[in-house]
């Protein structure tokens, strides 16, 4: 049963990589829009090499994350593949799942491979030990999650429109970027206002990265990746009720004009 | 229904609500394994969400219960939904995917090894003449040639039950040919059909019983056969004399038939029985010295049938309203 349930996820996340990761919508926020936003953020600035680096991972993180998993369930109602995954002996876990790794592992080839990038061309600025490198990684691979579950959710309204869900993942996630600590680091800011920033995971991603980097960090690593696991459980859980609730009303085809339709019918 | 086969699918009580609006008004039917049973009803009758509601897509509301081989589909949706084949309206194979990679995904996700996804693909890919296009993608073949890779895909793992939803909806009368073809060898293979269509002739051809829906409800439940005896029995028989019949014959006709004659020795006649009357007619001309030159029975077709129904049913419905 195990087995069979991991075969189905695993046939879900090769099938949503190997479709969707070239998709136009993908490319322009994972790839383009997080590339161009470091270039303005970094030229022209007096900005430490530690935090660049801070920096770029966790703007790519973020952006990588959350670029996948919005399109895959619009994509798939508009083809109508997603009815055919529904009416196959597959669990709404095992496809959330599927979406969910896919879009980390996204997020988390991507984000290393600049991560590894950078460390190979900097050593000695930023990596002081093995456990440094660990806090790295492990600060990736759950923000990929973190992202991927966040786009998630937010493609649980009903619509089979990559930009209706777009819009409203750019409205999400600029805020939590801009609170996360990134551009003004929570050890910068006044007690009062540092509340805000604990809104945002990528406080804690950033936290996470800035102990790792230059042990500087206003919260223990513990702490950060505890968050960071929190956000996780519950952002799976939330995604499991909506997704229950709306999955099958992206097939009921009466909303809107079909909707209106059937009642002037019924009333005739 | 023999009371020897087993009941492939029972649905009880199965009501689906969007809003203020039912589309599936509390219906119970039961499909004996092997039959082929077609859902008729105009656009928006329910017929769809009646599928959608059997193959656990919609979540069964209140009492509605669905059967798979006696067995509840809310408590084992996995094992049983191995047991359908569906094959929808609109293809759904993924368009970018090549058929192959459409097989090779279909069969994973309903648990076969890859030796048996080679070998069912072999059989398929011959039977519905798609062995050439295997390597092409989905998005590049015609419609046709979508809908018998959509059949490809549901028989792969060769389910018990097969469920169409208007299969052969805008396909060319070639594509059609094959896919109704291919549906009366199923039913000979044993497999129990559930197919949904618009199109009567389709149902008359390949149906063993038919519901009709309208609004939400059966409003039928018979064979194409008993559906045009029952609801519009007449069918008019037309023939040609060579010569002229006398007043006593005529009149003798008249008295066994319901006759009417009409210009240049054409007559009709309308019958329950076209059979048994052409057979009586014939015997009795002949025995008089007449020859009939030419027959022509004009049945009445399971399209009149249904538009009869729905219009008998919309008109119940208002005066109820009223």
């Amino acid at each position: 049963m195990i087995r069979e349930s991991l075969n189905n996820i695993w046939m879900l996340t090769k099938k949503n990589i190997t479709l969707y990761i070239r998709k136009g919508p993908v490319l322009i926020f994972g790839l383009l829009f997080p590339l161009f936003m470091i270039i303005s953020w970094i030229l022209g600035r007096s900005i430490t090499l530690s935090q660049i680096f801070i920096g770029i991972i966790a703007m790519t993180s973020f952006f990588t994350s959350t670029a996948v998993s919005p399109v895959i369930l619009p994509i798939e109602t508009r083809e109508k593949s997603l009815e055919r995954i529904l009416s196959a002996p597959i669990s709404l876990n095992e496809l959330l799942l599927g979406i969910m790794i896919a879009s980390a592992l996204y997020s988390i080839i991507i984000t290393s491979i600049i991560a590894i990038s950078f460390i190979v061309l900097f050593p000695i600025v930023l990596i002081t030990t093995p456990l440094s490198l660990f806090f790295i990684f492990l600060g990736i691979i759950l923000m990929g999650i973190l992202g991927s579950l966040l786009g998630l959710l937010l493609s649980a309204k009903r619509t089979d429109q990559t930009s209706d869900i777009m819009v409203l993942m750019n409205l999400v996630k600029f805020p939590l970027l801009f609170i996360g600590g990134i551009f003004i680091p929570l050890s910068q800011l006044p007690a009062g206002a540092a509340f805000i920033y604990y809104i945002s995971p990528v406080t804690f991603l950033t936290e996470l990265l800035r102990s790792a980097v230059d042990q500087n960090s206003m919260i223990s690593s513990e702490i950060n990746i505890l968050v960071l696991c929190i956000w996780i459980v519950v952002l799976f859980i939330i995604n499991h009720s909506i997704h229950k609730k709306t999955m099958p009303m992206r097939f009921s085809e009466i909303g809107g004009k079909q909707m209106k339709k059937m009642m002037m019918m019924k009333k005739q | 229904m023999s009371v020897s086969k087993k009941i492939a699918i029972e649905t009880f009580d199965l009501t689906k609500k969007f809003g203020d609006l039912t589309a599936v008004d509390h219906i119970s039917f039961k499909i004996a394994e092997g039959d082929i049973v077609g859902i008729l009803g105009p656009n928006g009758a329910g017929k769809t969400t009646t599928i959608r509601l059997i193959i656990g897509i919609f979540q069964l509301e209140n009492e509605s219960r669905v059967e798979i081989y006696s067995e509840d589909l809310t408590n084992s949706p996995k094992e049983l939904k191995k047991k359908f084949g569906i094959v929808p309206e609109v293809s759904n194979a993924y368009s970018d995917y090549t058929v192959w990679q459409n097989i090779n995904f279909s069969g994973t996700i309903y648990g076969l090894s890859k030796q048996k996804i080679k070998d069912r693909a072999n059989i398929l890919l011959n039977r519905f003449e798609l062995k050439d296009k295997m390597h092409a993608k989905t998005k590049t073949l015609s419609k046709g040639l979508k809908q018998r890779l959509n059949l490809c895909l549901a028989l792969l793992h060769e389910p018990s039950i097969l469920i169409l939803d208007e299969p052969t909806s805008g396909l060319d009368p070639f594509s059609v040919n094959i896919v109704r073809n291919q549906i009366l060898d199923l039913k000979k293979e044993g497999r129990t059909i559930l197919i949904t269509t618009h199109n009567m002739q389709e149902a008359q051809q390949i149906c063993d019983r038919t519901l009709i829906m309208n609004r939400g409800k059966i409003i039928a439940d018979e064979s194409p056969d008993n559906l045009r005896k029952k609801f519009k029995p007449s069918s008019i028989l037309y023939f040609k004399i060579k010569g002229k019949l006398s007043s006593e014959q005529e009149n003798e006709l008249k008295s066994l038939f319901h006759l009417k004659t009409e210009p240049n020795n054409h007559m009709s006649v309308i019958t329950n029985n076209p059979l048994e009357d052409i057979s009586f007619l014939n015997d009795y001309v002949k025995k008089q010295g007449i020859e009939i030159s030419k027959f022509n029975l004009n049945e009445t077709t399971l399209e009149e049938v249904f538009i009869n129904l729905i219009k008998s049913d919309s008109k119940l419905n208002t005066e109820d309203k009223k």
